[in-house]
């Protein structure tokens, strides 16, 4: 983790280890239901304040806490066009899966990229600061998954110093091709 | 397989296989850019008649395509195509060349029907770029090669070059930005010191070059891609090298789509394992559920509901 | 561009079956083998490399996920240092997606040579698929490949759709009850009008490798292999169960005919050794109706297993919801190499027949009623493209026009998303 974002981090994670009191709360509304009251958000009393932690104006994390449940929602860093296509294949990819991923949204609140709905049946079968964990995990990969496959993607010019199997049988423009290749699918040697 | 190949490997298996063994078939298959292929033998079982439907054969013939099919196939070439075809060759099992090296290339230069067809209006650009570089000035007439739907090749020659323009259509938005990556990719190579002598490649999204800007019926949206490559006499310098310029030419729309399915297939993948390692991750939070069974004295478990 | 023909793709355990529709063979088929960079063992972990430290950037992309074969370049290839061979399918379910996406990518463009976006796609899947491999795979066809639509079929009904190039067939029926023999495994699986009945399907472990298996320990007792190189052996008796075997009505009169005249029925089948090109010469004898008997009387190959072919399927077929056992028994379609044998259709209908008539006749004297039944038809068919029924079957019906408008399209998968895949819309079948 680099340090700039530590600090970050280290807010999301006390803010959710704080909002993460949850318990049994039955619907005011309909008998013998019980639901996550933040999404139903039907009486204002069993809400909290809704907390909105910022690093800058692209990365941020919407913290929605109520008295049996709470919502985490992230917004993912997308600096360009390629890491905005690259994000939303990742997490539609993973939102795809949110049946495995039991904290998963299916969908991610508007203008956000990803949510996760934590309810109190969570919090009684898993481990609360895992939870925490998992999340501040998932937010530290993320970002690192999206740059790598952004740098997989587009490559620098770091490869000259790798030797293209070239035969030269063929024209120049046959290196020119190889070498676009190994441009693209280019594995850095140095590292 | 990082490059496409040429030729054509529904076509080499089949002949290699009928050479050995022949028997009546009747298939029809496909190559790149929707070329349509029929292979059959309907008088008998060692003559096969194999046609080629392109969809710009056309514009192909104004380019002088059927003079390089017959140059290159001769004898085999039929006067009267199959109907619903452009082109057909008549393959005798009986008369080809003999097992060995010669039989193979035979077959290999049969597998390269689409290809050669398609060469003819570079070798024609070529043709008049030697032409025009005694008067030093002036440039040919532009072709245009409606290979797709909606996609087109132009070529010009002027006196000291040949232009090639590809427009590519990008249907998805993933694939425009991964194929603008690689374009923009494609461009930077070439500052590199070994490959100086490649051809130069440009690449513009949406907005036409030059060339062929009074080009009517030109799409206009963001989903277009032009890409330029100038050759210079030198990679037409002799016929092997313009060969291998054409057939690596001819092949780039395909070839660069091909990369950019690839890099979606690694792209999900990578996917994959991630959500393999976040799923783990989660896993940790589960408690161990509690598996003490409790058992009654005669051995019986106790059920909750 | 939808002129061109859609491809048909059926990836089996162990041969993937793949060409264009309309055609009556497919173009290729290869081992659903893929060969990769770096040790099968550490391949097994799945998923590329990703690196084990933070900030460490040797996750780059290098060219692996472009250096593989696939096929019987896979198996060519599976001795050179650094490669690792896999099956990407376990069972008839895809096991590994990262090797079968790659898998798919060569097919298409190095073996067919087609762009995948001018394209309609006809895949198949096992019976009893789980819909969550439905959703994978129309992920990665439309979100890799970005193809034009897809039909993802069960191989069992396309074998149904296979049977109708036969001439026996008159109505264009997709109720019936599939044998389908491949390698591996023999199934028995009854449709119902597209569907298949789930909870009847039966399996034997009994298939073609067990019949080589059995002719080879047949030559072995007579001591005709011992002029047979060991390692060419199994290729050897897999050759004669393919060349000189078929199935015999009775197998008492059989053996008495062969006792008779040793010379008429005995065959010879000459080989050469394939490294120093020795020639040698074997007895064909028993063997060539005894290889097939095990699925009629399985006692003399196996001890675990004993219940005959025709049994097995007259049980799924009595499991089987009681308004279709008519159309189940009247159309029993042979699909997959095993089935090949000659004279395999008459003796299991004889079979079946004979179990059928059994019960109805006891069900008769119990009732004690004077009315009798009005018998039940039972028909076997074989036909001619027995063999790749499957990818027949799906070449059969991606021809037909109605085709087109049964599969899922890359607008609809915009819209709906990979669930679509959960869907799907049996057509062709003239009820």
């Amino acid at each position: 983790m680099s340090n700039v974002l530590r600090p970050y981090l280290a807010a999301v994670r006390s803010t959710l280890t704080a909002a993460l009191t949850l318990e049994n709360f039955s619907s005011q509304v309909v008998e013998r239901h019980n639901k996550p009251e933040v999404e139903v958000a039907g009486s204002k009393e069993v809400l909290l304040n809704p907390l909105t932690i910022s690093r800058n104006e692209n990365e941020r994390v919407l913290i929605e806490p109520s008295v049996n449940s709470i919502r985490v929602s992230i917004k993912i860093k997308q600096a360009d066009e390629i890491e905005r296509i690259l994000c939303h294949k990742f997490t539609r990819f993973l939102m795809q899966r949110a049946e495995s991923f039991i904290v998963l949204r299916r969908k991610p609140i508007k203008g956000y990229d990803i949510s996760f709905l934590i309810t109190n049946t969570h919090t009684e079968s898993m481990l609360k600061h895992k939870i925490v964990d998992f999340i501040i995990q998932f937010m530290e990969d993320v970002d690192r998954e999206i740059s790598e496959m952004k740098l997989s993607l587009q490559c620098p010019s770091s490869y000259s110093r790798r030797v293209v199997p070239y035969s030269g049988k063929s024209g120049p423009l046959e290196s020119s091709f190889l070498l676009w290749c190994s441009s693209v699918c280019v594995e850095k040697f140095n590292a | 397989m990082i490059l496409l190949e040429p030729h054509n490997y529904i076509i080499q298996t089949t002949l290699v296989d009928k050479f050995s063994k022949p028997t009546s078939l009747d298939v029809q298959f496909v190559d790149f850019d929707g070329v349509r292929f029929h292979l059959s033998t309907p008088e008998r079982k060692t003559a096969l008649l194999l046609s080629m439907h392109i969809h710009c054969w056309d514009e192909l013939v104004r380019y002088g395509a059927l003079d390089v099919i017959r140059r290159e196939y001769g004898s085999l070439v039929q006067a009267q195509p199959e109907p619903e075809y452009n082109v057909s060759l008549v393959i005798d099992l009986d008369t080809a060349p003999p097992e060995g090296e010669q039989r193979d290339s035979f077959i290999h230069s049969i597998a390269l029907m689409k290809r050669n067809a398609l060469a003819a209006p570079f070798e024609l650009a070529f043709k008049k770029q030697k032409e025009l570089e005694t008067s030093a000035s002036g440039q040919g007439d532009l072709m245009a090669i409606h290979y797709r739907n909606e996609e087109a090749i132009y070529i010009q020659a002027a006196h000291d070059r040949v232009t090639v323009i590809f427009s590519t259509v990008f249907r998805e938005e993933t694939d425009r930005i991964f194929g603008r990556v690689f374009l923009q990719e494609f461009v930077d190579a070439r500052r590199l010191p070994q490959i100086q002598n490649a051809p130069q490649v440009l690449f513009t999204n949406r907005e036409p070059p030059l060339e062929i800007r009074q080009v009517p019926g030109l799409k206009d949206s963001e989903d277009v891609g032009y890409v330029t490559f100038v050759l210079f006499p030198r990679h037409f310098a002799n016929l092997n090298v313009a060969a291998g310029t054409i057939s690596h030419i001819e092949l780039f729309r395909d070839y660069l789509h091909y990369h950019i399915k690839c890099s979606k297939a690694y792209m999900q993948s990578r996917m994959r394992h991630r959500v393999s390692e976040f799923q783990k991750v989660l896993n940790r939070a589960k408690t161990e559920a509690a598996s003490s069974e409790r058992k009654t004295v005669t051995g019986r478990t106790l059920q909750t509901r | 561009m939808s002129l061109l023909a859609p491809i048909i793709c059926d990836n089996g355990t162990g041969y993937s079956k793949v060409g264009f529709a309309g055609n009556s063979d497919p173009s290729f088929v290869f081992p659903t083998a893929i060969a990769t960079r770096g040790s099968a063992a550490q391949s097994s972990r799945s998923g590329p490399a990703v690196p084990a430290k933070p900030g460490n950037l040797a996750s780059k992309r290098g060219v692996e996920d472009l250096d593989f074969f696939i096929g019987d370049e896979a198996l060519a290839n599976a001795k050179t240092p650094g490669y690792g061979v896999s099956y990407p399918i376990r069972h008839g379910q895809i096991d590994n997606w990262d090797y079968m996406e790659r898998y798919w990518e060569q097919t298409i463009f190095k073996y067919l040579r087609a762009e995948p976006e001018d394209h309609y796609f006809l895949l198949t899947e096992p019976p009893l698929n789980p819909p969550e491999n439905r959703e994978q795979t129309a992920e990665i066809f439309f979100e890799s490949f970005n193809i034009q639509g897809l039909y993802i079929a069960v191989q069992a009904v396309l074998a149904l759709a296979a049977s109708w190039s036969s001439n026996r067939v008159t109505d264009r029926t997709l109720t019936g009850t599939v044998i389908d023999s491949g390698d591996g495994v023999t199934h028995v699986i009854p449709c119902a009008e597209g569907y298949v009945i789930g909870s009847a399907i039966k399996h034997i472990p009994i298939a073609g490798r067990d019949i080589t298996q059995f002719v080879l320990n047949l030559m072995r007792e007579r001591g005709e292999m011992s002029q047979v190189p060991p390692e060419d052996q199994l290729k050897v008796a897999g050759k004669v169960k393919e060349n000189y075997t078929y199935v015999c009505q009775d197998i008492v009169k059989e053996f008495r005919k062969y006792d008779v005249e040793p010379y008429k029925y005995f065959e010879r089948f000459d080989g050469e050794h394939s490294v120093t090109g020795r020639k040698y010469s074997v007895d064909v004898g028993y063997e060539r109706f005894l290889a097939p008997e095990i699925f009629f009387n399985p006692e003399i190959y196996s001890s675990d297993f004993l219940t005959p072919l025709p049994e097995i399927v007259d049980s799924t077929i009595q499991a089987s919801p009681i308004d279709v056992r008519r159309g189940l028994y009247k159309n029993i379609v042979l699909s997959g190499g095993s089935t090949m044998f000659q004279h395999f259709d008459q003796r299991l209908k004889r079979d079946l027949k004979q179990l059928v008539g059994r019960r109805l006749e006891a069900s008769a004297i119990s009732s004690g009623s004077a009315q009798k039944s009005s018998g039940v038809e039972v028909d076997v068919i074989s036909h001619k493209r027995q063999r790749y029924a499957v990818w027949f079957g799906g070449s059969l019906l991606a021809s037909l026009p109605e085709f087109y408008s049964s599969c899922h399209t890359k607008a609809q998968y915009d819209e709906i998303g990979p669930s679509i895949g959960r869907r799907y819309k049996i057509f062709g079948s003239a009820t």
